[in-house]
């Protein structure tokens, strides 16, 4: 460091709750002058003791709370609760079932890579022109999920057992519809975000997040990939159909804030790709199969692990005999993420300008943090 | 007694020696104290002059109320907020206001002002009272002090400053960053603070860049004054020769008037409003208006300078009347262009900011100069 070794007069910036970029959370941010010292994310503010509610509930009522955790991600969330269970019940869902819960998920990460770089841009201080072009297309896939599920929010279709309900009458051409479209407007997206001179300066070189430190400090998701790791469950682990789905693991080596903007991005080309072949390719058969309305199960440990928009899930649930759980462990995705934000101004010089498009770029959902 | 006597030496001989630094410095920068002293003029003349157009004229009246005075700027406030929200409502797959005054939404800005007008003005414990309550509500006279100078015609200056005219707008224009940085420390708060000093330098960065491209298009007529500058456009206008210049004036007009991609004091993702955090009502107003009226004296100076002014063809048929027209059909054009930009781009950082303006705007400026060295 070639600064001069005096004493900075530090000022501590409280970010939030109250703040127009924030969140539900607080952060605290030590500034000299524009650069930043240190930050400390302060979280707790939406804490609802979701792993207590699930101790009191049945393993079907269990879904109901769970699936709150994230709304904009619902279903990879839920599905997650759902693998834990069908373990632990030592139940097999039907092919087509797993083929329409793959569908579903595609369509949430979809919703939830939109809404998070329809963030980021906002966060550069893009008059929020983009959020709300993502806000408009979110609304196509929110109609397909209406039409399948008759929820536009979580939609509680992914059941143990199975799903709800076969797909309705002409579904498959909606959702090709829908592919259509979203492909059209992507190449827009494009041009206003990756090829956009000014965004380009605000978000290349901005918190670089290097391939060894991703894999000390624990990231998962995105964040992990654009730092140059091969790394999703769906493929190390492939549960649901995504065994038979044909996809690309997306990995940028640059690790940057604009890194992660572009795995969001190719995932959900990928992901666009998944829901068509879904739509072209089911095969048939029964959707679910008969379980009790109170299930009873066997005693002992079961672990799930699912790749939700945010990364990596982890159930780990608990049975005694009992009709619910003793006890379920919820390993978040978002909480792994902000241990690594709080790390990156100390590996890099970060800006208070800088501080939004890095918390948009981790992308953490706070409900999901707080459980 | 003794004691007396001293300090009424000493005060003596410190108002001799004040008086001889004053006399050095004003035979070395004349102009800037002739410049100082016409504002002060200004500040005091005016009622005097008020009177007299009452009693003798009526055309300096229908300049100070109708245009390029009071009515102008607020009607251009007014109706550039208006036309902002409905033309980036577009932009963003939206409609903008549309239940006051009908689908366009006409009344929704008297709607605002009177909500701002009564709510409360709330001022924190800590604040610095009388700065945190005056410096809103002089923020906006200064642009307005400025646009007295531009002319509307040959003979359509509110404020005829002569040879003095395009310094003098810098010199007026120079003391708005001073009024941000003064709110920001009044009201006592972190983020203020913050945006406050970020206001400062961004001036700096902007301003001497801007003077020194006003001084190319000076050279080039071979006048300081504004209505000699249009004069000198009538065949072919300063765009096209200078037009490195016209660039980096209108990247200039864009800092000066804090508008996105420079809005960095402001940045709401970042700062929560900047210096402007803390002000609530009709002190929030003021600081809003302040941005809307320096816009139009900087978008104003960059047609007088650089788009002919108000020069073009006469399609009334006195002279006065087209002149105007084509004044404000330019700057019907400029603006347009100027929120469209808020549309497209994000903002840029502070860093990235100072490195434009020192390594890019500053050295392309000088080069603008000495091209056009006779």
């Amino acid at each position: 460091m070639s600064e001069p070794q005096i004493e900075p007069e530090i000022m501590r910036i409280s970010w939030g709750p109250q703040h127009p970029m924030s969140g539900q959370t607080r952060i605290l941010i030590d500034v000299d002058g524009e650069v930043v010292h240190r930050l400390i994310a302060d979280l707790g503010f939406t804490h609802r003791g979701i792993e207590k509610i699930l101790e009191n509930r049945t393993l079907l009522q269990g879904l109901i709370p769970i699936e709150r955790m994230a709304m904009v991600d619902t279903a990879n969330i839920g599905l997650g609760y759902v693998l834990a269970v069908e373990e632990a019940l030592g139940i097999e869902p039907p092919e087509r079932a797993n083929w329409i819960r793959s569908m579903i998920c595609e369509i949430c990460r979809i919703n939830s890579h939109l809404y998070a770089f329809g963030l980021q841009v906002e966060s550069t201080g893009y008059f929020p022109a983009v959020f709300l072009w993502t806000t408009v297309d979110r609304e196509v896939l929110l109609d397909l999920m209406e039409r399948l599920t008759g929820a536009r929010w979580s939609y509680n279709f992914i059941i143990p057992g199975g799903v709800m309900n076969d797909l309705p009458e002409g579904f498959q051409d909606k959702v090709r519809e829908a592919v259509n479209y979203l492909r059209g407007r992507f190449r827009q997206y494009w041009e206003a975000m990756v090829e956009n001179a000014v965004f380009e300066m605000r978000c290349v070189g901005v918190a670089v997040l290097r391939k060894e430190d991703a894999i000390r400090l624990g990231a998962t998701g995105p964040v992990l990939r654009g730092s140059g790791v091969d790394m999703d469950v769906r493929k190390d682990e492939p549960y649901a159909a995504y065994g038979d789905l044909d996809f690309k693991v997306i990995t940028e080596q640059d690790g940057d804030a604009m890194a992660r903007l572009k795995v969001r991005f190719h995932e959900i080309e990928q992901s666009l790709n998944i829901i068509e072949q879904v739509a072209n390719e089911i095969p048939g058969g029964p959707v679910r199969v008969k379980i009790p309305l109170f299930p009873r199960p066997k005693p002992g440990e079961f672990l799930s692990r699912v790749e939700t928009a945010r990364g990596e899930l982890g159930i780990h649930m608990f049975t005694d005999g009992g009709m619910n759980p003793y006890r379920v462990k919820i390993n978040s995705p978002s909480l792994r993420n902000m241990y690594v934000f709080e790390r990156l101004a100390e590996l890099n010089r970060i800006l208070v300008a800088d501080i939004p498009v890095v918390i948009n770029s981790i992308d953490p959902w706070y409900l999901d943090c707080d459980r | 007694m003794r004691g007396e006597a001293e300090m009424i030496l000493s005060t003596y001989s410190w108002i001799v020696a004040l008086a001889i630094i004053h006399q050095l410095i004003a035979t070395s920068f004349g102009s800037i104290f002739d410049v100082l002293d016409i504002i002060s003029k200004m500040i005091l003349e005016a009622p005097s002059l008020l009177m007299k157009s009452v009693l003798f004229n009526l055309k300096p009246l229908t300049q100070i109320i109708v245009i390029p005075g009071l009515a102008f700027i607020l009607l251009f406030a007014i109706i550039v907020v208006w036309f902002e929200r409905k033309f980036l409502a577009r932009a963003m797959l939206r409609v903008g206001p549309y239940y006051c005054g009908g689908r366009s939404g006409v009344l929704q800005l008297i709607a605002d002002f009177l909500k701002l007008f009564l709510k409360e003005i709330v001022i924190p414990q800590d604040a610095h009272m009388a700065l945190f309550v005056s410096m809103p509500v002089i923020l906006p006279t200064i642009p307005a002090l400025a646009i007295t100078l531009i002319p509307f015609d040959l003979d359509w200056v509110l404020f005829r400053a002569g040879g003095l005219s395009l310094p003098m707008f810098f010199a007026i224009a120079g003391f708005s960053p001073l009024i941000p940085v003064f709110a920001g420390w009044a009201a006592n708060n972190k983020y203020t603070i913050i945006g406050s000093l970020r206001t400062a330098f961004l001036y700096i960065s902007a301003e001497i860049p801007l003077v020194i491209c006003a001084s190319a298009v000076a050279i080039m007529a071979g006048s300081f004054d504004l209505v000699r500058i249009v004069e000198a456009q009538s065949t072919i206008w300063f765009a096209i020769p200078q037009f490195i210049g016209f660039i980096i004036f209108f990247l200039g007009l864009i800092i000066e008037a804090e508008r996105t991609p420079f809005d960095i004091p402001t940045a709401e993702v970042e700062l929560v409003l900047g210096w402007r955090t803390e002000f609530s009502g009709i002190l929030f107003g003021f600081t809003m208006m302040a941005e809307y009226v320096s816009f139009l004296a900087w978008a104003l100076l960059f047609i007088t300078l650089y788009l002919g002014g108000y020069n073009g063809p006469n399609i009334f048929g006195l002279p006065l009347y087209s002149h105007i027209f084509w004044m404000l059909f330019k700057l019907a054009v400029l603006v347009p262009i100027v929120i469209l930009i808020r549309g497209v781009f994000p903002r840029l950082r502070m860093d990235q900011l100072l490195r434009l303006g020192w390594y890019y705007l500053m050295p392309l400026s000088i080069l603008n100069l000495s091209l056009r060295w006779p």
